[in-house]
């Protein structure tokens, strides 16, 4: 090669350079790291010992494991479909034209720029027996009751993903928005020629072209539930009991309370794993989803 | 926009007009009550119990909580550390991502295809499944409990290089060329020809990546030990749980925390919902 083309394969290094070494350091070989730490009995004075798959060996026939995998896809299941459906509801709300639209969007919007720790604090005290707004309110309406909402399994998922719907909806209802005023104008004056009904409108027009949007709300709702902890650690820190804990906090607990950060490192990787299998699903079937890319 | 006018002929026509306002407004109503109830709360004087839900909201008011907070706490200290690291995250990101973006976009070089693919590769990547290793690695860089072990981790987000590559793409070869021809250094290009064109993708960009970080908890919540490195997200739980029982401190301490986010979104509304429409990623 010659002189020149050195020159010219070299130019681009200080632009990529930078990012490239971030990325790698913090990105990339931690998951080198994580699957090493893995395999070593790993503490935080870090006496190592090489334990081949043992850790995964105990972690797949972990009850706690599996409850906290279990907790994690109940909250999936349970959260998503709400999500969504709740997301599309609101934005069908917020496109109507009227002159408080502004306000209107921006209310379904802004709980998702407070940060978890508002949130969630807000949500204990207000739930909280004899003295929080919610029971307050619901003995107001003249039903006699107390529930102790964080005190009880149901109750508590109830409170949590109740929580998380309203933190979080605003973010999908935006992407809903965004599609819902992408539709052509054109579509709907056909139909109206045609002599369609509103109701017909919506669901021959409205949500076949909503569908694609639609899709990749659901897979990034799904991966971002997958990843549930702050607003569980801070509200219910997992309980009653374990029955709300999550995987990262079981992570957690293990690696940071426990010290045993080989063991959390290996349901790391196996939290990895599935997050790895749902996004590359992601890229397959999100079809413009894609336009991430 | 013609989408308006459309709503607008078609809205006449709609008898359930009314009651769907009706359902939008109480809906407003919902979402915005415990933002409401907590800034109600956090003026309640401290020995004031509420027995109705209306209680909540009628005077008197005070703002000797705000007093008690700001003189009983660190909460300023701590919201300068989220606002430093926010800043200076936001900022690195910016640079690193354009920096990257312009290369993969405006030159040509070897593995640059490969390159673009090993960057894209980095969004399937879970931080939350990698916080085990990464305690490891700030660790080991002696950068637990620092401003730069918070910082690092996040400021090497593909999503950014991804944006913005399309972005430059955008950008007509034509005009590189020619500047090139002219003498132009690659620096300049970047800087006065290139970025320019991409503010709105920069702004929102930033924006989203300022509101993530001011609002991370998972990785400082692990990387801060001491109390003055505590960002705000991490602040307000050591805070709160010392007052189990009362909680108009704890409420103030929330309202203080969330009130300049507040008036933030107010005035960056456009470009955060812009940011979102194209980047479409949950925190």
């Amino acid at each position: 090669m010659n002189k020149k083309s050195w020159k010219n394969e070299l130019r681009p290094l200080p632009f990529i350079l930078p990012f490239f070494i971030v990325y790698v350091a913090f990105t990339v070989f931690p998951i080198f790291k994580g699957m090493q730490m893995s395999f070593f009995n790993w503490t935080l004075i870090e006496q190592q010992d090489f334990i081949g798959l043992a850790h995964y060996q105990n972690v797949l026939t972990d009850p706690n494991f599996w409850e906290a995998f279990g907790n994690t896809t109940l909250f999936v299941v349970l959260s998503t479909p709400t999500m969504v459906i709740l997301a599309l509801f609101l934005a069908l709300l917020a496109n109507l034209n009227t002159r408080f639209r502004t306000l209107i969007r921006g209310a379904f919007f802004i709980p998702s720029i407070l940060s978890v720790s508002v949130i969630s604090y807000v949500a204990i005290f207000m739930l909280q027996p004899y003295t929080g707004v919610v029971n307050n309110l619901i003995q107001a309406f003249g039903i006699d009751q107390e529930p102790f909402w964080l005190a009880e399994p149901s109750l508590a998922w109830v409170s949590i993903i109740g929580v998380t719907l309203w933190w979080t909806v605003g973010f999908n209802m935006i992407l809903f928005l965004t599609s819902l005023q992408n539709i052509p104008d054109d579509l709907y004056e056909a139909a109206e020629v045609d002599g369609a009904t509103r109701m017909m409108m919506f669901w021959k027009i409205t949500l076949p072209q909503l569908l694609p949007i639609t899709r990749v709300i659901l897979l990034l709702q799904v991966l971002a539930s997958f990843k549930v902890f702050g607003q569980i650690l801070l509200i219910t820190g997992g309980g009653p009991g374990t029955s709300t804990r999550p995987i990262i906090l079981y992570i957690y607990e293990m690696g940071f309370e426990r010290y045993d950060l080989g063991y959390a490192a290996a349901m790391s990787y196996l939290l990895f794993v599935v997050l790895l299998l749902l996004s590359l699903v992601q890229l397959r079937l999100g079809g413009k989803g894609g336009r991430m890319i | 926009m013609s989408n308006q006018q459309q709503s607008a002929l078609s809205q006449k026509r709609d008898p359930l007009r009314l009651p769907k306002v009706i359902l939008a407004l109480f809906m407003t109503f919902l979402f915005l009550f415990p933002i409401f109830w907590m800034i109600f709360v956090s003026l309640k004087p401290e020995s004031q119990p509420a027995a109705s839900p209306l209680e909540w909201f009628l005077p008197p008011y005070t703002f000797v909580n705000y007093i008690d907070v700001i003189g009983g706490s660190d909460i300023f200290l701590w919201i300068w550390n989220s606002f430093f690291v926010g800043i200076v995250t936001t900022i690195l990101t910016l640079v690193l991502t354009s920096l990257a973006a312009f290369a993969l976009s405006k030159m040509k070089f070897r593995y640059r295809r490969a390159l673009f693919v090993f960057f894209i590769a980095g969004l399937m990547v879970p931080g939350e499944a990698m916080i085990i290793p990464l305690y490891e690695i700030i660790g080991a860089m002696n950068l637990l409990d620092t401003y730069s072990g918070l910082i690092l981790p996040m400021i090497a987000a593909p999503l950014g290089v991804i944006i913005l590559k399309s972005f430059f793409d955008g950008v007509p070869n034509e005009v590189i060329e020619s500047a090139q021809i002219d003498g132009c250094t690659d620096i300049r290009l970047f800087w006065n020809i290139v970025l320019p064109l991409a503010k709105p993708a920069l702004a929102a960009i930033g924006i989203l990546t300022f509101i993530g970080s001011w609002n991370n908890f998972l990785w400082p919540y692990l990387a801060i030990i001491s109390e003055s490195l505590y960002t705000l997200p991490v602040g307000i739980p050591m805070f709160n749980s010392n007052y189990s029982e009362s909680y108009i401190l704890p409420m103030t301490v929330n309202a203080l925390a969330s009130i300049p986010v507040i008036i933030a979104f107010l005035l960056f509304e456009k470009q955060i919902v812009k940011g979102i429409s194209f980047t479409g990623i949950k925190g």
